[in-house]
């Protein structure tokens, strides 16, 4: 299973050069506020239009979660959107945190439950390929904790994760990071933790210190920490 | 035209020139024709062409109907034209300033920023139909009449959302009525005789009409 991209994807006035390759595992692009993630999230989800080659090898489905959940509504109640992604409202809203709420107008729900639901119905899709554009934004610690759970989950799959986060993030498989509207993959994880320019607080902290983790969760930054401790 | 109070004053009396009579519409299209980039002033084809098309349905069950249905579609078309090269050349806050520049810094103000919200609306809204539409092509769905009501309402509060964002916003700065400003604008002798010439759209439509 394999994601290719060579490509220039445009939108509103601003174009993004993108060249990278991505297999199955989870996927971090990071890059500041404007910096045309979005761009490329939807580039790859094929919503926007864009000048190259965007390949799939053994991409069967793909999903995209976009940065703002009111887009996603379609329904006019909580279990009407669910099943607007053709899933069972039964399984998907205890997973959201919103049992009891089915008949509820999704407009209704804060932006975070919103949230919540939107990507409890992405994740259960299951899909080949999953596209998150910021799936921490609007969420509490807990709610991210469970994010990072999910995304982890997803063994053999290609997750897309396209986010600032500076707090809580997943284990990830590669890194890579926009900037001056050029993509820069910058390889597997350990390796390219050094490179990334973006490293959250946390991560730039502990690499300070001399702590050399394994990952970017702050599990594993903690774990490094306490070994150059001794 | 660099000066926002002369391209308006033109797009009204080319406007009403054009619907007053057919002499003031072929007038106003020429105006158009010789004094804006024409087509490239269009800032949104499709949405422009969608309009001409409802426009022209309108027009010929009129004119099958044994109205005038013709002779609507040739007033409508310069005004659509002239309103599509207006917009396409308006800098942001110029109705702030031509609205305090006409009415004053209390009520002026009140009505420029009103319609600097309402254009600021209408950019967004067309930024959430471009996010719903995204929303629908990823879960595979078609445009239908049966979750038309629920997408219009999903624009609808998103827009007024951001209305109440906005009025809590103008709150917190302390704004209750009316607003300091100091409007200027630059004036070419290129928009004076170009709103002189559109002032003569009128006047020989109301010539060709009496």
């Amino acid at each position: 299973m394999r994601a290719e991209l060579e490509l220039m994807a445009s939108r509103e006035g601003f174009s993004l050069r993108c060249r990278a390759s991505y297999g199955p595992g989870v996927h971090l692009v990071s890059g500041a506020i404007g910096s045309g993630k979005t761009t490329m999230a939807l580039a790859m989800a094929g919503l926007v239009p864009f000048d190259g080659d965007l390949r799939f090898e053994g991409v069967e489905s793909k999903v995209m979660s976009l940065q703002f959940p009111e887009y996603h509504v379609t329904a006019a109640s909580v279990d009407d959107e669910v099943r607007s992604w053709g899933l069972d409202p039964g399984e998907v809203l205890p997973r959201a945190g919103l049992i009891g709420r089915n008949a509820v107008d999704p407009f209704k729900l804060s932006r975070g439950q919103l949230k919540r639901l939107n990507l409890a119905c992405v994740f259960a899709l299951d899909p080949d390929l999953l596209i998150l554009d910021e799936p921490f934004s609007s969420l509490d610690c807990r709610a991210k904790a469970k994010v990072c759970q999910a995304i982890g989950s997803r063994d053999g799959r290609i997750t897309m994760l396209f986010s600032h986060e500076r707090a809580m993030l997943p284990r990830v498989t590669t890194l890579s990071q926009i900037s001056d509207a050029e993509l820069e993959p910058l390889g597997a994880v350990p390796g390219s933790i050094g490179r990334w320019a973006g490293a959250p607080p946390y991560l730039r902290r502990a690499l300070e210190h001399g702590a050399r983790p394994r990952n970017i969760a702050m599990d594993d930054v903690e774990e490094a920490l306490c070994a150059t401790r001794g | 035209m660099r000066d926002p109070r002369l391209r308006i004053l033109s797009t009204i009396l080319l406007s009403a020139g054009a619907f007053i009579s057919p002499v003031g519409a072929v007038a106003a299209l020429l105006w158009w024709a010789l004094f804006t980039p024409r087509l490239k002033a269009v800032p949104h084809p499709r949405m422009l062409s969608g309009v001409v098309l409802m426009i022209s349905a309108t027009a010929i069950v009129s004119e099958l109907t044994g109205g005038l249905g013709l002779l609507y579609l040739l007033r409508m078309i310069p005004i659509l034209l002239i309103a599509a090269w207006a917009f396409s050349d308006r800098q942001e806050s110029e109705l702030l300033d031509v609205s305090v520049w006409m009415m004053g810094k209390r009520t002026g103000f009140d009505i420029g920023l009103m319609a600097e919200m309402g254009l600021q609306g209408l950019r967004m809204i067309n930024q959430d139909i471009v996010q719903v539409r995204q929303a629908m092509e990823i879960k595979g769905m078609k445009p239908s009449v049966r979750n038309l009501v629920p997408l219009a309402a999903n624009i609808v509060i998103n827009q007024l959302r951001r209305t109440e964002e906005t009025a809590k916003l103008l709150t917190v700065r302390g704004y209750s009525a009316g607003g300091e400003i100091e409007p200027t604008f630059l004036t070419e002798r290129r928009d004076l005789l170009l709103a002189v010439l559109a002032s003569a759209v009128p006047i020989l439509s109301l010539l060709a009409h009496w």
